[in-house]
């Protein structure tokens, strides 16, 4: 079966003040499978979002491709939907107006994307907030409607950088599990980035870690062989969190 | 803000949905005690507008200023006698009139040039590269320094000094349109890249709507400006307009018109920049209050 998203050794600079190059990303290489939800989990700074932000079509990678479907990818595209580590709404437009704005730029007629935006706010549970404006939201309310605007544009691939990097322990626990309700309940492929341990574990099928300063590199892919949904104190999840954590500091 | 906004995020009762964020409306109602009568805000706003007055009255009938104080009082009967009677041929309400006719149209005519050549700078490097440096000569120059050549050009009619507002104008709102587009946060066009929206798009749905608050900060600059502009030349050469009232007040000594004169300039400045403000707030749902939903 041909993977979902292929990236092939990617490797990307950015050019700082004029003259300093920073090596961000090398020779990444990896598969996200049809319907499978792959996380990304590595450290700060160590360039989890310009990886995503290049599969997004948002950057160019230096050396290296990437193929969504097997085609080769050119630029950004509503095949692909990114949810961003701040948030990223719209101040000035609704909760609705955010969510329907994938299908309002892509020519839906309004009653039309009116229903999908409906659906999708309705999905990740914010019915009844349409007409908030995103300053009357707290914060994983916020990021819910960034999810629902990514899913309302129908995406083949859901990208999502530390979509709950901001949130406090508790909500961050109940949007990881809202996470999986919302995927369970309409399965697509999902690359997820975080530095959270727990979270890639609770939430991933594949964990890519990466390994920690610049330039960002591979260094393991874990299988998660764990029934859903998981528990954070089931001794198999502890082994693997265990596991992953000796793996890592080693590198560190 | 009387009514509190709370957010309550409790966790224990764990359901499917939103059910774990509640918002709820809470009245904050206190019971009234003597120290909450005390300290009122309206009560205290009034006692030291009393206060102000009795200070200033006394001033007036002690000869403070050499004598050049008129008491309150009088300054609101002249006022009212200038209700009906006029004043070279105009009564207040005709003068009031006159100045906020000036500022109107100059500040119309500096809005829409500048606010679109701002955002015309923002978004197209070349047009920014040519304007620029023309622009930056002219900034720094007070817009005050302008009133003798305009006079010159234009005479001491109307023209001259609707140009004094447009120069004083133009400056503010062209900054503010530039820099509120400049300072949108990239990312947020990226959003709109992502979902498939083109660079049209990106203008109309991010570049003037981010940049809105910043045009209305400039026009409230702006509006401000206008007024020192109007005055500035109704000082100089009118017939008409509150700047002329302040004038003619102090030509022939008569304080009561001259106080007059700049409390009504007060009055006047401040309800345009009401206008502005409620204009704002219709054109920008997004900022109202949570309150006042
Ligand atoms: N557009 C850019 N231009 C120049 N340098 C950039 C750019 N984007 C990112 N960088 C640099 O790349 C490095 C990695 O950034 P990146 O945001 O990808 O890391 P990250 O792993 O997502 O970090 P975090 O965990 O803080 O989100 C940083 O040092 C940053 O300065
Ligand atoms: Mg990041």
């Amino acid at each position: 079966m041909t993977p979902k998203i292929e990236c092939r050794n990617i490797t990307k600079f950015f050019i700082q003040k004029g003259k300093q190059r920073v090596h961000v990303l090398e020779d990444i290489s990896l598969e996200v499978r049809d319907k499978e939800f792959l996380v990304i989990l590595g450290p700060g700074q160590s360039g989890k979002s310009t990886l995503l932000r290049i599969i997004a079509g948002l950057e160019t990678p230096n050396e290296g491709s990437i193929k969504l479907d097997g085609q080769q990818i050119a630029g950004p595209g509503p095949d692909r939907g990114l949810v961003f580590q701040s948030y990223m709404l719209f101040g000035w437009k609704t909760v609705m107006g955010n969510v329907e704005l994938g299908p309002m730029l892509n020519g839906v007629d309004k009653s039309e994307r009116r229903r999908i935006a409906q659906r999708y706010i309705d999905l990740v549970g914010l019915n009844g907030f349409e007409k908030h404006y995103p300053h009357q939201l707290s914060g994983g309310m916020k990021q819910r409607v960034g999810i629902a605007r990514a899913y309302a544009n129908n995406p083949k691939v859901m990208l999502l950088d530390e979509p709950f990097g901001q949130l406090d322990a508790q909500t961050r626990y109940f949007m990881e599990k809202e996470t999986v309700r919302i995927w369970e309940s309409e399965k697509r492929t999902v690359l997820f980035v975080t530095n959270n341990i727990d979270e890639a574990i609770y939430l991933g099928d594949r964990i890519v870690t990466l390994k920690g300063k610049l330039p960002g590199r591979m260094h393991e892919v874990y299988d998660v062989e764990l029934p859903r949904p998981r528990e954070h104190t089931d001794m198999k999840f502890l082994q693997l969190r265990q596991q992953i954590t000796d793996a890592s500091e080693l590198v560190l | 803000m009387a009514d509190i906004q709370e957010t309550i995020q409790d966790l224990g009762r764990q359901g499917s949905s939103i059910a774990d964020e509640i918002q709820q409306t809470v009245r904050d109602k206190k019971p009234l005690t003597i120290r909450r009568i005390v300290t009122n805000e309206y009560l205290l706003h009034v006692l030291s507008m009393t206060a102000f007055l009795l200070v200033w009255h006394q001033a007036a009938v002690s000869g403070l200023f050499a004598g050049a104080l008129a008491t309150p009082w009088q300054v609101v009967e002249r006022f009212q006698g200038l209700m009906t009677d006029t004043l070279a041929g105009l009564t207040i309400w005709g003068h009031i009139w006159a100045s906020t006719q000036r500022i109107f149209i100059g500040f119309v005519l500096a809005s829409a040039l500048a606010i679109p050549l701002g955002l015309f700078m923002a978004l197209n490097p070349y047009v920014d590269a040519i304007v620029k440096p023309v622009f930056d000569i002219f900034k720094p120059m007070p817009p005050i320094a302008w009133i003798s050549i305009s006079i010159l050009w234009f005479g001491i009619g109307e023209p001259s000094k609707i140009f004094i507002i447009v120069i004083g104008t133009f400056v503010p709102c062209l900054l503010n349109s530039y820099n509120g587009m400049r300072l949108i946060e990239p990312e947020l066009y990226d959003v709109v890249k992502v979902l498939g929206g083109g660079r049209w798009n990106e203008i109309i749905q991010v570049s003037f709507p981010a940049s809105f608050p910043a045009i209305f900060a400039g026009l409230q600059i702006s509006l401000s400006m206008a007024w020192t502009c109007v005055l500035a030349a109704e000082l100089v050469a009118s017939r008409s307009g509150l700047g002329f009232i302040i004038v003619q007040g102090m030509k022939i000594s008569d304080t009561s018109l001259v106080i007059g004169g700049m409390i009504i300039i007060a009055i006047v400045a401040w309800l345009s920049s009401l206008l502005i403000a409620g204009l704002e707030k219709y054109l920008c749902p997004w900022k109202r209050d949570i309150a006042g939903l």
